[in-house]
């Protein structure tokens, strides 16, 4: 039988393996059954004690040299940068609940920033679907939060779209508390500076605190020899590879059409640059994808992923996620998938049982042929501030607080994901993303923010049924292009 | 004569007493009935159809008339199409199927020892949340080489190729495969207790005359049912048009809409009303709530008519 210690030690290192992230998944947002575990998670962790312990047992998750949890939410609170002048309190929806790691670490933020300022923050944890449930219906009554959370691609969607934001480009020169150094000097400018964060006046309305990316995932311990490819060939190559060594090539949930549409639109970002998508899909007429011959061109590596047999068989008639536990399970060697991928397949092995971990490793997409755009695809989670609000002084000087180098640092330490700053620390498994992100490359919303258009419309309608079509080989890259432009003109003929 | 008349009289007065009474008590109960009825269905029922000849994006926001705009977008509209559409299949081909097995049970559920247990047991489906079922279905008809679902499982060690229930081509009819196991109990039990009113002797007397079950159903069982039939087919017309729960979680990944082509129109109310992006169509959702109405009135009269029949006495 074991002795006490050794058995705290063994729960500790499980509550490593599930990692106390699992929520992060924030596009998906479908995890607050999740929640639970993660905050039981983090009273284990709590109980192995902070200091850098973090020597992740999963297999894979080497030494993260981050601050532990205890360590982070004890730390003494940093000084405020800009203070509110007159507000002596503000509301906050957030879209986060309070015991999962980032509620934990804007709850910190919260309780800090009313500590130095005397600022009360009127906080209400309404989880991922606030926008349409909550700040939606609300904003055109007087009872509007003054703050606000999501991904930067719903809140256009949602809030911005009917008008319901301020522009919060004023709070890029609110000091962080770190002597001068105001926001513009700690975030770069390719996290809140492009098309999908600009309001109709061409102003930013959102503020980011955290980042999500996107990648090729594959298991260092199953896929030997790997050589990140340079060319789609040799991206190819490498499935075949796979497929010679008797696993299937790619693991992919069929069921979830944006997931299916990452392909098409990772490849064809490389021709048209960030941004260039959603002029095509904005055309009236459809016949921008017909008029440039690199639209067509860029379908035909996902025709080929199709009509090749790289797709793991049956991945089209399975529930999400049993085609990502597949992977897990090393069926496959390739996942694509978003910076949350480590989270759920850590999650869904632990509950296998066993001690078989998954060494994650990243690559991003190769150039393709003819290619001359770098593209990289992020997904920025931030702050917005309401038109109406009443307090909007207080909801920037905290948005700018949130962004002070001790009080981010939640960020990775609890919550295991990306910040926009580059000098805080990166979990291991996510080092390649942030690399990337970091990189000269053009940036753009995942998907190149089709999915905002119309409301979700458009991709409803017009891209994801061509998309699931070309991905299952009923179409040709030429017939995915003719079809878009002629389902794209008839959508705008009664759309808007 | 007077000791006759008077108490008539008592009792002619004591019953206009009582009348006057029940006159007094008419409203005191209509009216709360009447004003919940009203305001929770009537009017918001009104304001549904108002609301379809607008453009509105709720709370607040102030309805713009579009006139008959959002039904000019409801017929363009391929997610439309395919919810029209598919909400017609799964009640025509639910309901055939539906009714199918409920009349196979009848039937085989009277002549049956522990036929009562049977019917316990076929009813359980029903006590089930559409939803739960719906997550049930998707892990035994999963489609996974080496590690299939039990459906495909079950195929497979008698022979037979496993087959893609959940690809995206099949999904239609595996749902209406799904909703007939899971709504046939329901009929079944209704069926069941009008064909327990049926007097045995007309049982008997068939088997003396030496009637197959097949002309015992065809010539007892269904005539002496048609009435009962009949509400079933209707109660069936507005539960199927209503499909949503399973439907949502069976065709998609539970989380976000499923693709347009599994749609029907509950699960085109939903996304119009809380999808996951942007602002809300209330409008278009309403619009869309006013076909649903209106799709279901027809069948449900079409309905009557087709059953329309003399009541047999017995």
């Amino acid at each position: 039988m074991k002795d006490y210690p050794d058995l705290l030690t063994d729960v500790c290192h499980l509550a490593k393996l599930r990692n106390i992230t699992q929520l992060d998944r924030v596009v998906a947002m479908r995890s607050t059954r999740l929640t639970a575990l993660a905050a039981a998670s983090v009273l284990v962790l709590t109980a192995c004690g902070g200091g850098g312990s973090d020597s992740g047992s999963g297999g894979g998750e080497a030494q993260l040299t981050l601050p532990g949890v205890d360590e982070y939410l004890n730390a003494p609170c940093p000084e405020v940068g800009t203070k509110p002048a007159t507000d002596k309190e503000f509301t906050y929806w957030s879209m986060w609940t309070a015991d999962e790691p980032q509620g934990k670490v804007l709850g910190k933020a919260i309780r800090c920033f009313t500590e130095k300022t005397g600022v009360q923050v009127n906080v209400q944890w309404l989880g991922r679907k606030l926008l349409t449930q909550n700040v939606a219906p609300a904003l055109n009554t007087d009872t509007v939060p003054d703050l606000f959370d999501q991904d930067v691609s719903q809140v256009k969607a949602a809030i911005v779209a009917p008008g319901g934001t301020q522009t919060v480009e004023d709070v890029l020169d609110y000091k962080v508390g770190e002597g001068d150094k105001r926001v513009r000097d700690v975030i770069p400018a390719t996290s809140w500076d492009f098309p999908a964060n600009k309001d109709a006046d061409g102003k930013i309305f959102e503020i980011p605190y955290e980042l999500i990316g996107n990648a090729w995932w594959y298991n260092k311990d199953l896929v030997k020899d790997f050589q990140a490819p340079k060319t789609v060939d040799e991206l190819f190559g490498l499935f075949d590879k796979a497929k010679a060594d008797g696993l299937a090539a790619v693991s992919q949930d069929g069921d979830i059409d944006f997931y299916n549409a990452y392909f098409y639109t990772q490849i064809a970002e490389r021709y048209v640059g960030a941004g260039g998508l959603e002029k095509v899909a904005l055309d009236k007429s459809g016949q921008a994808w017909l008029s440039d011959p690199n639209l067509a061109k860029a379908a035909e590596p996902v025709e080929k992923l199709a009509k090749g047999q790289y797709l793991v068989d049956g991945w089209d008639a399975a529930k999400f996620p049993q085609v990502q536990q597949r992977w897990a399970d090393g069926e496959s060697a390739y996942l694509f998938l978003g910076s949350w991928a480590p989270s759920e397949t850590r999650e869904y092995l632990s509950k296998q049982g066993g001690d078989k971990g998954i060494a994650y490793a990243t690559f991003q997409f190769p150039q393709p042929d003819g290619a001359e755009h770098k593209v990289v695809e992020q997904l920025p989670l931030g702050f917005a501030v309401t038109k109406k609000a009443k307090h909007p002084e207080a909801a920037k000087a905290f948005i700018a607080y949130t962004l002070n180098k001790d009080i981010l640092s939640g960020i990775p330490a609890v919550a295991d994901n990306l910040t926009p700053r580059a000098d805080l620390a990166v979990p291991d498994s996510l080092k390649d993303i942030k690399a990337v992100l970091e990189s000269d490359a053009e940036h753009t919303i995942f998907m190149d923010g089709l999915d905002a258009l119309s409301g979700g419309k458009w991709v409803e309608s017009v891209f994801y049924p061509l998309n699931n079509d070309l991905l299952k080989g009923k179409l040709t890259a030429k017939q995915f292009v003719e079809g878009l432009a002629a389902k794209q003109a008839e959508f705008w003929k009664t759309n808007n | 004569m007077a000791t006759v008349t008077a108490p008539a009289e008592g009792r002619t007065s004591s019953a206009g007493a009582h009348l006057s009474r029940k006159k007094r008590l008419f409203f005191p109960f209509f009216l709360p009935a009447v004003t919940l009825y009203v305001l929770f269905l009537l009017v918001p029922t009104v304001a549904t159809v108002v609301l379809g000849f607008t453009s509105w994006s709720g709370a607040g926001d102030t309805p713009r008339f579009t006139g008959l705009d959002n039904y000019g977008e409801l017929i363009a509209s391929d997610a439309f199409r395919y919810s029209f559409l598919n909400t017609v299949l799964y009640i025509v081909a639910g309901g055939v199927g539906t009714f199918l097995l409920a009349f196979l049970f009848t039937m085989v559920l009277r002549e049956m020892r522990g036929g009562k247990v049977v019917r316990a047991v076929l009813f359980f489906p029903n006590i089930v949340a559409p939803v739960a079922l719906g997550m049930f279905f998707g892990i035994i008809l999963v489609y996974r080489p080496n590690r299939q679902g039990l459906a495909n499982y079950l195929l497979e060690s008698v022979g037979i190729d496993a087959v893609k229930f959940l690809a995206p081509e099949n999904i239609t009819w595996v749902v209406t495969g799904c909703l007939i196991w899971a709504s046939s109990g329901f009929y079944i039990t209704i069926l069941m207790a009008a064909v327990d009113r049926i007097p045995p002797y007309l049982y008997e007397d068939s088997d003396i005359a030496g009637a197959t079950p097949w002309q015992k159903f065809r010539h007892v069982t269904l005539p002496l049912t048609w009435d009962v039939v009949g509400v079933a087919g209707v109660l069936w017309t507005i539960s199927a048009i209503k499909i949503f729960e399973l439907v949502f979680v069976l065709a998609g990944p539970g989380t976000y809409s499923p693709p347009i082509r599994s749609w029907t129109l509950g699960v085109y109310v939903f996304d119009r009303s809380f999808g996951d992006q942007g602002a809300p169509q209330y409008g278009m959702a309403c619009a869309a709530a006013v076909v649903m109405i209106l799709l279901v009135s027809v069948l449900v009269v079409l309905l009557r008519r087709l059953m329309r029949r003399d009541t047999i006495q017995y």
